[in-house]
């Protein structure tokens, strides 16, 4: 796979229920990286992801995979990557082998030894009913079913929610592994930030349906610092930048942009890491 | 779609709709409305959409590379297969009531070919109602089904009335007598067409309302 390739784009999109409105989205992702969408609950992830699978229908706006319009090249298009609400949390009944013998009939590029290979690696009994499995086990059995059918994009839907610390390292290092071997590119939301300090080499960032941000997560965090001092250093000036500022005890913290530190010097900056940069930004009226 | 339809077999044809078919045994009562036997069928349909909801299919079924139109035929094919089966499975239970108790029903009509001219439209009646308003949301089922069954009783009622009300209709239809054969067929081929087009009609309102929704 060829790296800094285009293989998804998503622009302005648009869709209004009564009480949210997803505001002129776009995003792209790159052949051979990880993107992490965080936000939080409630901020149009979920409604995005459907909307670029078309489970969703978005009012304006345009979805192209490999350069094809989703709208009219829907079955092209999912012949050639994977789509899943975290785990695989269909037909709980039936067994592994019985859903897989289903699903691989729909999938051209279908690769037997690749399934066989995914179930040994990932440690996953084909006898076994998908309840019987734990919420990791699901999410790495929805893994073995893309990458069996060399899915090109992995699109996940909150993947690591409600995983152990162990099991999430698990499916994390599965996602690095996944792209490193340039089997697929993966874009996954969460809002969990530890996840997207492992694994992900891009962010983006909705709020309230709208992007705040969508580039390459080193910038990002670096583009922000962390501040704290006591309450006489708060200037009206520092007042203006800061982000999410919060005050107790004679003292405040808050955040600011890199390029603004100039503005706040002899109080304490430190580097940002993405959960305090969320924290901050949601805080932030 | 032989893709889909072997998924719906495997994986989304609830068991009772099995076990409704053998309700069949039903047409051996002497006395009783033989629509009954058929009218379960539609509950096992039913219990497709049911187990379809806990199990989340939709989900299933709409991302994989097939146009959602195609799921919403695949989902009409497997229903069609059943009713038509019901009917199928029934034709020995007939002919066995027929033949070892000639007399005649006092619940209701004989167990003849017009019953199943009949029974077609009650289908008819059932597909037009409850699958197109299913696939207004694709996961409000309840209601739909009540209409579909206040529908279905009411078509009943009508045409059980008309037949016992009707002299000439009773005496035509109502019978196992082999002189009014042609007039049993006509209502047959007549029901035949009725199920045809009117399942048609609701694939297509089906279709174009499950392409539209958001899931």
């Amino acid at each position: 796979m060829e790296n800094k390739r285009e293989i998804l784009s998503v622009k302005d999109l648009n869709k209004s229920y009564d009480a949210f409105k997803l505001k002129n989205v776009s995003l792209t992702l790159q052949a051979g990286s990880i993107m992490g969408f965080i936000g939080r609950n409630g901020a149009g992830k979920t409604t995005t992801l459907k909307s670029m699978v078309n489970l969703v229908h978005s009012d304006t706006g345009s979805v192209e995979f490999f350069g094809m319009d989703i709208k009219t090249h829907e079955s092209e298009i999912k012949q050639r990557i994977s789509f899943a609400f975290g785990g695989v949390d269909y037909y709980l009944q039936k067994k592994l082998g019985t859903i897989t013998n289903v699903y691989k009939r729909f999938y051209d590029q279908w690769d037997e030894k690749a399934y066989e290979d995914y179930l040994k690696q990932f440690e996953l009994n084909s006898d076994k009913n998908v309840k019987e499995l734990s919420q990791g086990m699901r999410v790495k059995y929805g893994l073995a079913l893309a990458l069996s059918h060399h899915a090109e994009i992995l699109i996940l839907d909150e993947p690591t929610s409600g995983l152990d610390p162990v099991s999430r390292d698990e499916i994390l290092n599965i996602f690095t592994d996944v792209v490193d071997s340039k089997q697929a590119s993966i874009l996954f939301s969460t809002h969990i930030t530890s996840d997207l300090d492992k694994c992900a080499d891009e962010i983006t960032y909705i709020k309230n349906g709208e992007i705040l941000v969508s580039e390459e997560k080193d910038s990002f965090v670096d583009s922000y610092r962390l501040v704290e001092g006591s309450m006489d250093q708060l200037t009206e000036a520092l007042k203006s930048i800061i982000i999410g500022c919060h005050e107790r005890r004679g003292e405040f913290s808050g955040l600011i942009k890199s390029k603004d530190c100039e503005n706040a010097q002899d109080i304490k900056c430190s580097p940002a890491d993405l959960e305090s940069i969320m924290i901050h930004i949601e805080r932030r009226a | 779609m032989k893709n889909l339809l072997y998924k719906e077999f495997k994986l989304a044809l609830h068991p009772t709709c099995y076990i409704f078919l053998l309700m069949a045994f039903m047409l051996l009562i002497p006395n009783y409305p033989y629509y009954v036997a058929f009218f379960y069928q539609t509950l096992g349909i039913f219990f497709i959409f049911v187990g379809g909801q806990a199990n989340n299919d939709v989900y299933f079924t709409t991302l994989l590379p097939v146009p959602k139109r195609a799921t919403v035929k695949a989902r009409f094919g497997v229903i069609i297969i059943m009713e038509l089966a019901q009917i199928a499975v029934s034709i020995p239970f007939a002919i066995l009531r027929n033949s070892l108790n000639p007399l005649e029903n006092q619940a209701g009509m004989e167990a003849n070919i017009a019953l199943f001219g009949l029974v077609l439209m009650m289908y008819a009646i059932f597909n037009m109602v409850f699958l197109p308003m299913v696939y207004k949301t694709a996961f409000k089922i309840g209601l739909p089904y009540v209409f579909a069954c206040s529908a279905m009783a009411i078509f009943v009622g009508v045409a059980e009335l008309s037949i016992q009300l009707i002299p000439a209709l009773k005496t035509t239809l109502d019978t196992l007598d082999l002189r009014y054969l042609p007039q049993q067929l006509a209502v047959l081929i007549f029901g035949i067409l009725v199920f045809l087009l009117v399942t048609t009609l609701a694939y297509l309102k089906s279709a174009t309302r499950f392409e539209k929704i958001d899931l």
